[in-house]
């Protein structure tokens, strides 16, 4: 069963590797949100995934990974993707200035606290105009060649998916999933569990900081609005729910699955569609908990590292 | 930067300014600290149902010209009906649940429900035009709407505290909070204080958006900043602390108010969020103490 899944995944990744050579622009640029939303959705899973400390303004990493690649372009005249990578940097000493204070503390305070992020970083960002532009935002030059874009964006999606799979196998993942369990058994343990959810913390937000660069230079606009928008949160969280959180395929499935949807179905009423995720989402914890993996994974006994 | 003289008066304006709408701030946190008291549940959805209640003004006002503080009378058992719906049909599921679940639960409520509202009445701003202009009060203005707001919040409170502390019931919802399994074997039907208190809590948040409607625009979204603020009075207050609730509400309020005063009104709440972390990592159990 293992390989069977390996050699399916392979082939999936073969074919998306020499997809640009023949897909038409739009079908490149789907996969790319697919990619964008893998991503995104993995990196939710691995804090509130594995240690159920829930993250509700995720979207805060992307956005200042997002202006941080775009200055950098704009103002320093970097490449893109170097500039793209540096937007880890400000999203990973965010999560820290964050997750120190508020995650020694059990409950809902990280919660909270997540909930306010995004709309302070985006008050801040829009405040400080002479450096980012405010309201009016940032122009890039446009892109040439949409492929190095779609493989950097794959490359993010690959990785983070490796990274939760390295992380479920190991030790670490295992500190993370008793804190989830039971966070006072897991201290009774020895585990220094402020410190595991800080490390799980701090690359949860890693690519979003990375994805947000990316998003800028492929977008070619960046504005407050646009890139901290409350949707990307609810996104990430639904997909990986949906997916199943704290597994490795879990939240592939979930983007891959309601990107589609999405596309075919939602797009045309967006409301509409915020409202269905809403719904959705009621609907995943109370019936669905553990998401389609941990289904899957019950009925076809998977192992979990699936 | 335009450079202002700071002077006593304006001072003492933004003192009172801040205590009025920290008033409002107490009444909405008191909701939801009630219903973390009993179910240990977050209720994200809290700012959704303070958006209803201010659009339940609204409209009352918009149709049939009613005073918006007289709709207080429709708007809080109205949303009582709909906090203890909520919980019979959803929350209650997740009672006994990690946090996690309840969490995401109310937040899809949430998004559910503002959503919905935004689908119905469009995301235009409102607004109540019912009282307008300001008591002179020697050199300080205090705004109308602000201060009948501010007395009806704490006549809210007031009763919410009579209610807790003088009946049966309140007595119940306290014991509940203290220790859920010893009030059910002192014969306490826990879930039924589950689905009064949700309902309680509710109206708390409808009044709130009643009052809140008098002064600031209305709108699907207004909700979500009420949560946040509330969180944070009840964080300064300390857990399961309800007075506490009331000082950080005031506490909060101020504190706005003289950010807004010194620096800019645009990060005020950048102001209020730097505040609550730095509560957080000094004082993790509030200001005043509590439960945690």
């Amino acid at each position: 069963m293992m390989a069977g899944i390996l050699w399916l995944l392979l082939a999936v990744m073969g074919g998306l590797a020499v997809l640009p050579l023949f897909a038409s622009g739009y079908i490149i640029s789907f996969t790319i949100q697919i990619f964008m939303w893998i991503a995104l959705a993995g990196s939710w899973n691995l804090i509130s995934g594995f240690t159920g400390y829930v993250s509700f303004g995720h979207v805060a990493f992307f956005g200042v990974g997002a202006y941080t690649g775009a200055l950098l372009v704009t103002q320093a005249g970097w490449h893109w993707l170097p500039a793209s990578l540096a937007g880890c940097v400000p999203a990973a000493a965010l999560a820290l200035l964050i997750g120190y204070p508020c995650l020694r503390l059990k409950g809902p305070y990280f919660a909270i606290a997540m909930l306010g992020l995004n709309e302070v970083v985006r008050a801040l960002v829009s405040y400080f105009e002479s450096f980012t532009g405010g309201g009016s935002g940032i122009s890039l030059p446009p892109i040439l060649s949409i492929a190095p874009v779609y493989y950097a964006m794959g490359g993010a999606a690959v990785a983070v998916t490796l990274l939760t799979y390295r992380i479920i196998t190991s030790r670490f993942g295992l500190r993370l999933l008793s804190i989830r369990e039971d966070e006072i058994a897991a201290e009774t343990m020895g585990i220094n569990t402020s410190l595991m959810k800080l490390y799980a913390f701090l690359l949860s937000a890693l690519f979003p900081g990375i994805v947000g660069g990316l998003y800028a230079w492929y977008s070619s606009y960046i504005e407050p609005l646009g890139v901290f928008p409350l949707l990307t949160t609810i996104t990430m969280i639904i997909m990986c729910l949906f997916g199943g959180k704290g597994t490795v395929l879990g939240p592939v499935l979930g983007a891959v699955l309601l990107s589609v949807f999405q596309e075919l179905v939602w797009a045309r009423f967006l409301f509409v569609h915020q409202a269905i995720f809403g719904a959705l989402i009621v609907a995943v914890v109370l019936l669905m908990p553990r998401g389609i993996m941990g289904v899957l994974q019950e009925r076809y006994r998977l192992p979990r590292t699936v | 930067m335009m450079q202002v003289q700071i002077t006593g008066t304006m001072v003492l304006q933004i003192v009172v300014s801040g205590l009025l709408a920290g008033g409002l701030y107490a009444l909405v946190a008191l909701g939801l600290s009630l219903i973390f008291g009993v179910m240990r549940v977050i209720n994200l959805a809290h700012g959704a149902l303070l958006m209803l209640g201010a659009y339940t003004t609204y409209w009352l006002f918009a149709l049939f010209g009613l005073n918006p503080f007289l709709s207080l009378l429709v708007s809080v058992p109205m949303l009582f009906v709909v906090g203890a719906v909520l919980q019979k049909l959803f929350v209650h599921r997740v009672v006994e649940a990690p946090e996690l679940s309840s969490l995401l639960l109310t937040f899809g409520i949430s998004i559910f429900i503002a959503n919905v509202a935004m689908l119905a009445w469009s995301s235009d701003y409102r607004s109540v035009e019912f009282l307008t202009g300001s008591f002179i009060l020697g050199q300080i203005a205090v705004s109308k709407p602000r201060l009948i707001s501010f007395v009806a919040a704490l006549g809210l409170t007031g009763l919410a505290f009579l209610l807790l502390h003088r009946t049966k019931i309140g007595k119940a919802i306290r014991a509940t909070s203290q220790h859920r399994d010893v009030a059910q074997i002192c014969g306490i039907n826990v879930r039924r204080i589950d689905v009064i208190t949700f309902g309680l809590g509710a109206g708390l948040a409808g009044a709130g958006g009643s009052l809140v409607s008098t002064m600031f625009a209305v709108y699907p979204e207004m909700g979500l900043i009420y949560v946040f603020k509330s969180f944070l009075v009840i964080a300064l207050g300390g857990a399961g602390n309800y007075p506490g609730a009331f000082f950080g509400g005031l506490l909060l309020g101020l504190v706005e108010g003289l950010a807004s005063l010194f620096l800019t009104a645009q990060l005020s709440e950048v102001i209020a969020y730097i505040f609550l972390v730095i509560v957080l990592l000094v004082r993790p159990a509030g200001l005043l103490g509590g439960r945690t």
